[in-house]
């Protein structure tokens, strides 16, 4: 009798409880489809979606949009920004579903496979893009950006390059002058001047220099050069400048190319040269920073004195503080010049764009010199127009930072296309593990041989 | 029950607990119980420290600074940034990306989409759950069979079909769109619920049968009741994945009518390959998107534990 | 106590008038059963069964996700096959499963047992549940940071009890464990939590009968918790193995795979394929690779546990 009791008790207490849980879900149902208003669906056709993921350049891109909705008053940029590794999901989510967006800022590394997927646009064919010429960008900006079958499928805005970045304090201290660090050389034998300064720089943790006897090359407190890594396929910040200085090419012909490099000699004997700096105590060896920790970190916590980095990282090296510090540019290499990889980003137009006619005015006033002396002023960036680029180191002068050797070693010829071919995800998958294995030492440099083959076998199957 | 004459009631030192020094309570056996406790609980709150610790610091400092146990540049800036109040230039200055945070658009966008998920998951899987395990049907046992093999179903075969398929529903950047898929099947919930629903004891039910209740009564007002303690675990638990998940979200929204927390928060993630994360902001993010989270737990904490017992029935 | 049975003649007009279902005491409730699954069964069928079959589909197809994809046979999964970098993923991601299912099921088990029998604290609860409550990504940055071998502090205090640095996230055979690591403090609190409501199952007076009767805590874990919690442990252990091997968020932050593949999970390596490399189509036979393994996991582990059946009810 008590349990009937008990089970009716709690029968019609809990249908109380039920019958609350009933109507939240009802309700919670009516918000959810209510909250569906509010666009998904396609954009009006004057209005261009823009997508990029340097959030520091969003402001003046905004500039340039505000800038060029007053010129074409039917027409607005809607710009949304997304960090690096959402981005191009995003992206290829989009290319699938329908949804994505009209203009966006294309890389090198990634648009060699959007070409070959056909979903860009090519300019040429777009009234306001056609007339683009070559000539109006930094050497060789907008060959990279031109597809094998001769058709321009990106519009460059920018152009960036490596050097070196030092800690001013530090070298003074060794007594290392900023002219000596312009002038270094390199030779992958016995390492030139730059592996003496190197040397030089990187103190241990009982305060000996890497050329002083007694020095303890297995606990180091100072890296003479910091964030070595093993690279990838295009070794952007570590070791291609130094390849190509020694008289290496990556491939028969760039861009388009379709026989890599990898197991040619100059690179082999480079490569055991870079490594070994690490055995050797004057660079991290692999693992002593992770990942996360590369060069940039190493150099702001003041455990690397010389760092080898992009141009595009100033702003952040802007924001270390206590530290002073100078740009040389890379060292020269056997063959009497300096290598330097020239990288860019350009603003590409999507094959599912609704109003491509109107996303091609978009792409030509970003390359335009209103817009690019906009995005030289904001300083994040080297615009791709020469004259821009000027505006660009008047800027950072005025900042206090002197970035003329980069501008110097575009000038001076000095720089090299990064590898533009099919295939450079698959590339970089083979050629990724393959150089930490190297790195390591699980194998040894005569492994490039076959990592080429396999990266070669790509093209043969492809 | 034992009916042993009162006369032998143990008095003293009770058998039940291992042998103890003293006459104490507690034994050795509870003090090794507690030591264990508190190292969990050690290793359990040591990120956490950590997490505050790198909130409170500024980005310029962390860097220098990267392992000193204390807060290093003493700033709440961070905690600034993630509710929006501090963006542009500032932001940049301290590390951040700048970006403008509309914080509490995004924190109803999340609760929206977390309450239309764990309503609807609850609701539909303590049905079918009930299906499986209380009624009698032929095909019970494969169809179940087949819903349990859905938990194995690789991530990357759903997700482009389910995406598509919510673009041709036009409920790409909806909240609708981010909460349908997980709103109607969760294995998981079923399976999970299932297994509660088979540990009531079968003759509370055939006592409300006898007294003519149907069973979908019996469902509504009997078993559902009867199983607040799991329903609200499984609530609270789906209720904090659904308002961690970052992926799905992220790509059926395009705009910030349909941001929710998680997604929006990604700005202080690493926005460009070279650059890293904006660490002292992504901690401070952590904490704020996390303390909805605990609340909500020790609101319904109580509910977990206290079970309304009728599973035991003798 | 059987007096509340009334029997059907007590109340003819009741039983007559109610649903006519009561009246079929065969008990076939297949059509009640259908609606009850009805709108499980749409998600299902939906956002489940149809990608699922779709994706068999494509593994026998070479897809690059934007042009229609071309039928090739069993190319890829010969390719597969020969792969070492599959085999080793499998390898991998095993090793993982088994470090990670391991520490995080004993520990779970433990913490819940501890909740349940000694102490009823909502603060305690609530602090084993907050790792759950951080973001994958998040925990993985976290631990990247506290872990990295010239910067975290933790090597730092290995440092003062007389350890060189362990390269947590760099070294070979650190990798695994150090993920697989991470991962048990993100889950542990979420599976313990699982365990804790099957532990509200087990009624309390079995445990203080056993009391009487003389058993200590570790003969009444085994004796009576063990069993009874079984049907509940066995989902746990399921739920907790299919997760685990589908790991990829922490590895995509610590180490992407690396140093040379030590930790390129499946998982990481399907989605570098599918979406890095544009081979949807080989991506698809690893993953069909990945249900088979699950499928077998899972159903030795079904049978073993009997988890369809329970000793309570």
């Amino acid at each position: 009798m008590k349990r009937i009791g008990k089970i009716k008790s709690v029968i019609s207490s809990a249908r109380f409880r039920v019958k609350a849980v009933a109507v939240g879900v009802t309700a919670t149902l009516v918000a959810g489809v209510s909250a569906c208003s509010g666009g998904g669906a396609a954009q009006p056709n004057n209005v261009i979606s823009y997508w990029l993921w340097d959030s520091a350049q969003q402001p003046g891109y905004q500039q340039c949009a505000n800038l060029f909705h007053k010129e074409n008053p039917k027409l607005s940029v809607k710009i949304t920004q997304y960090g690096w590794n959402d981005y191009w999901t995003k992206l290829t989510a989009g290319f699938i579903a329908g949804t994505a967006p009209d203009v966006f800022t294309n890389h090198l590394t990634k648009y060699p496979q959007f070409v070959d997927l056909k979903v860009l646009r090519p300019l040429d064919e777009l009234p306001a893009t056609k007339d683009i010429r070559d000539d109006e960008f930094q050497p060789g900006l907008g060959k990279l950006w031109t597809g094998r079958d001769g058709h321009r499928y990106g519009s460059p805005k920018d152009w960036d390059t490596v050097g070196l970045f030092y800690n001013k304090d530090m070298l003074a201290k060794a007594g290392v002058s900023a002219d000596r660090v312009n002038q270094l050389k390199w030779n992958p034998q016995d390492g030139g001047s730059f592996e003496k300064t190197i040397a030089h720089l990187t103190v241990d943790t009982h305060g000996r220099r890497g050329d002083q006897p007694g020095f303890d090359k297995n606990h180091i407190a100072v890296y003479g050069l910091g964030g070595l890594s093993a690279g990838d396929n295009m070794a952007q910040t570590s070791w291609s400048s130094f390849a190509v200085s020694n008289g290496w090419q990556f491939m028969d012909k760039n861009p388009w190319g379709t026989h890599y490099n990898y197991g040619d000699p100059k690179l082999q004997e480079t490569l055991k040269w870079y490594f070994g700096l690490a055995q050797k105590g004057y660079a991290p060896k692999y693992g002593a920073f992770s990942d996360s920790f590369g060069g940039y970190n190493q150099f702001a916590a003041g455990k690397a004195a010389i760092v080898e980095d992009g141009a595009w990282m100033i702003s952040s090296y802007q924001t270390i503080k206590d530290v002073k510090w100078g740009i040389a540019p890379m060292p020269i290499g056997p063959t009497g010049h300096r290598a330097g990889p020239l990288g860019s980003l350009a603003d590409s137009i999507t094959t599912n764009a609704k109003n491509p006619e109107a996303a091609a005015e978009w792409v030509k006033f970003l390359s335009s010199e209103a817009c690019q002396d906009i995005i030289a002023k904001a300083g994040v960036v080297f615009p791709a127009r020469p004259q821009a680029t000027q505006l660009s180191l008047q800027t950072r002068k005025a900042a206090g930072v002197d970035a003329t050797p980069f501008a110097d070693m575009v000038d001076n010829n000095e720089t090299f296309f990064l590898p533009i071919s099919s295939f450079g995800a698959d590339i970089s998958a083979i050629m990724t593990p393959g150089l930490q294995a190297i790195f390591i030492g699980e194998q040894p440099v005569s492994y490039l041989t076959d990592l080429n083959q396999q990266v070669n076998r790509l093209f043969q199957f492809g | 029950m034992t009916t042993l004459a009162p006369a032998e009631v143990p008095t003293s030192n009770p058998p039940a607990v291992t042998p103890a020094p003293g006459h104490k309570r507690t034994s050795i056996g509870r003090v090794i119980a507690w030591i264990v406790m508190a190292l969990i609980m050690v290793v359990t709150l040591a990120p956490f420290y950590w997490i505050i610790r790198t909130a409170l610091s500024s980005n310029s400092d962390l860097l220098a600074h990267p392992s000193t146990p204390y807060p290093v540049g003493f700033s709440v800036d961070s905690f600034k940034r993630v509710f929006g109040w501090q963006t542009g230039d500032a932001a940049i200055a301290a590390g951040g990306s700048g970006q403008s945070i509309n914080f509490w658009l995004y924190l109803r966008n999340s609760i929206v989409v977390a309450c239309l998920v764990t309503a609807g998951q609850l609701l539909f899987s303590a049905m079918a759950a009930y299906a499986f395990s209380r009624l009698k049907w032929r095909l019970r046992g494969p169809v179940f069979a087949i819903f349990l093999a859905g938990l194995m179903v690789p991530a990357i075969f759903t997700f482009l079909p389910n995406f598509v398929l919510i673009k041709e529903l036009h409920l790409i950047d909806t909240l609708l769109g981010i909460a349908l898929p997980g709103m109607l099947i969760s294995p998981f919930a079923i399976f999970f619920l299932r297994q509660f629903f088979m540990t009531i004891s079968t003759e509370v039910e055939e006592a409300a049968l006898i007294d003519g209740a149907s069973k979908v009564g019996i469902f509504f007002r009997l078993i559902l009741p009867m199983s607040v303690a799991p329903l609200t675990t499984l609530g609270v638990l789906t209720y904090i994945t659904s308002w961690n998940d970052y992926f799905w979200p992220l790509m059926v929204s395009y705009t910030d009518s349909s941001r929710v927390l998680t997604v929006a928060l990604a700005v202080f993630k690493s926005q460009t390959p070279q650059t890293g994360p904006d660490w002292a902001g992504l901690m401070a993010a952590t904490l704020v998107a996390a303390l909805p989270m605990l609340v909500l737990f020790l609101v319904f904490a109580r509910r977990i534990v206290n079970s309304i017992g009728f599973s035991g029935l003798k | 106590m059987a007096s509340h049975v009334v029997s059907p003649a007590g109340r003819p007009t009741d039983t007559q008038t109610r649903t006519p279902s009561a009246n079929r005491r065969r008990r076939d409730d297949t059509r009640l059963a259908l609606i009850f699954i009805a709108p499980a069964a749409v998600g299902f069928l939906v956002f489940l069964i149809w990608p699922l079959i779709r994706g068999i589909y494509l593994s026998f197809t070479s897809f690059n996700l934007l042009t229609p994809a071309q039928f090739n046979g069993l190319d890829n999964y010969r390719r597969m096959l020969l792969d070492p970098v599959f085999w080793n993923a499998l390898k991998v991601t095993v090793e993982y499963v088994i470090i990670n299912i391991g520490v995080q099921t004993i520990v779970a088990l433990v913490i819940a047992v501890l909740m349940q029998r000694l102490t009823r604290s909502m603060v305690v609860r609530g602090i084993i549940l907050t790792p759950y409550l951080v973001s994958n990504v998040v925990a993985a940055l976290v631990g990247l940071w506290i872990l990295d071998t010239s910067l975290g502090i933790g090597n730092q205090l290995l440092k003062l009890i007389g350890i060189g640095p362990i390269g947590f996230f760099s070294d070979g055979p650190w990798v695994i464990p150090t993920i697989a690591l991470v991962n048990v403090w993100r889950y542990v609190g979420y599976t313990s939590l699982l365990i804790f409501a099957g532990l509200q199952t087990i009624p309390g007076e079995l445990y203080e009968a056993a009391k009487v009767d003389g058993s200590s805590e570790v003969q009444m874990f085994f004796r009576i918790t063990m069993p009874l919690l079984r049907p509940i442990l066995a989902l746990v252990l399921i739920i907790s193995i299919i997760g685990s091997f589908q790991v990829f968020d922490t590895v995509s932050v610590t180490t992407a795979g690396g140093p040379v593949n030590a930790s390129r999970v499946l998982q990481f390596y399907i989605y570098d394929m599918a979406f890095g490399r544009f081979q949807f189509g080989y991506a698809s036979a690893l993953a069909v690779a990945l249900l088979i393994v699950l499928v077998i996991v899972s159903f030795i582990q079904y049978r073993l546990t009997r988890a369809g059946q329970t000793d309570l009810a």
